[in-house]
């Protein structure tokens, strides 16, 4: 199985340089054999560039292109591996990846906005308020408000997070 | 390589009585008690022994256990089928006393093993736990 790994390795220089030169790496890696690779591995190659580039602009056709199916055959394969949509998996990584902008920087709604590939204010503050529960700004606000240890940060394993969460 | 266990799990019924028993009770340090939300992390560990800590979890439903298995593990540890550990001692008979003094129920006195003695107490929600002395 050595061709994998040389696709994978192009695959991850290609989400560094974005989507528009990732079809090219494709037509590559497929002249290598990539149309081998295991459904699965088809499925998740295009979930892990939704990961990472989340905010490139990239619709059913071009994903289902990207993982060598035809569309409807790739939705329903995604959606049976990972329980949810491509669309809607697309706009739960968009909108963790605002979530964490709006608490960990200081750019503007606006910016995060389209940071995290959405082309309307209007839809991301609509979407984002059904994801959060509150508008972007004021989702904003309260996280700066919410009160902090004053101490040294705790150190909770993950583990024991999720039993929580 | 691994370099040691830094945390252990005892599943609780109740954070405050549990608290009160690990603490006031059984002797232990008290090392975290923080709320973040509805999660509520509360640490316990023997003095001079830093380097582990006891997490004191009460089984709720999430993303590790829904209802159901939320449920059933109050149950089990309720009914006191969990076992939680062992603590050693350089002298189980005094420890013994001593706690027993304090309120901790135990499931009898030392007795005589192969390799020292040992006994077993509960704590305020059902789990036991060996006291050893090797």
């Amino acid at each position: 199985m050595s061709e994998p790994s040389r696709v994978d390795r192009s695959q991850l220089t290609l989400v560094e340089q974005g989507w528009s030169r990732f079809y090219g790496g494709l037509l590559a890696a497929r002249r290598r054999g990539a149309h081998d690779l295991s459904v699965l591995e088809r499925l998740r190659r295009v979930r892990a560039t939704l990961e990472t580039q989340p905010g490139e602009p990239i619709d059913l056709e071009a994903m289902a292109r990207a993982a060598y199916f035809s569309k409807f055959h790739f939705l329903r394969l995604f959606r049976q591996a990972y329980g949810e949509t491509p669309a809607r998996c697309l706009a739960r990584l968009r909108l963790e990846r605002a979530r964490r902008l709006l608490e960990t920087t200081d750019r503007s709604v606006t910016d995060i906005c389209f940071a995290v590939g959405y082309e309307s204010l209007a839809s991301f503050s609509h979407s984002f308020r059904q994801y959060a529960g509150t508008p972007p700004q004021r989702y904003r606000r309260r996280w700066i408000a919410l009160p902090r240890p004053a101490g040294p940060v705790l150190r909770v394993p993950s583990c024991f997070v999720a039993m929580y969460s | 390589m691994l370099k040691h266990l830094s945390h252990a799990t005892v599943y609780v019924l109740n954070h405050d009585s549990a608290i009160e028993f690990y603490t006031q009770k059984l002797g232990l340090e008290l090392r975290t008690d923080a709320r973040m939300g509805d999660f509520r992390w509360v640490t316990v560990g023997v003095p001079g022994q830093p380097e582990l800590e006891i997490a004191l979890m009460e089984p709720k439903p999430g993303m590790v256990f829904d209802e159901e298995t939320a449920a059933a593990l109050r149950t089990l540890v309720k009914k006191g089928a969990l076992g939680g550990g062992a603590f050693d001692t350089d002298d189980c008979e005094a420890t013994y006393q001593e706690l027993k003094a304090r309120g901790v129920q135990f499931r009898g006195a030392p007795k005589k093993e192969v390799y020292g003695l040992a006994t077993v107490f509960t704590d305020d929600s059902g789990n036991f736990f060996s006291l050893t002395q090797r």
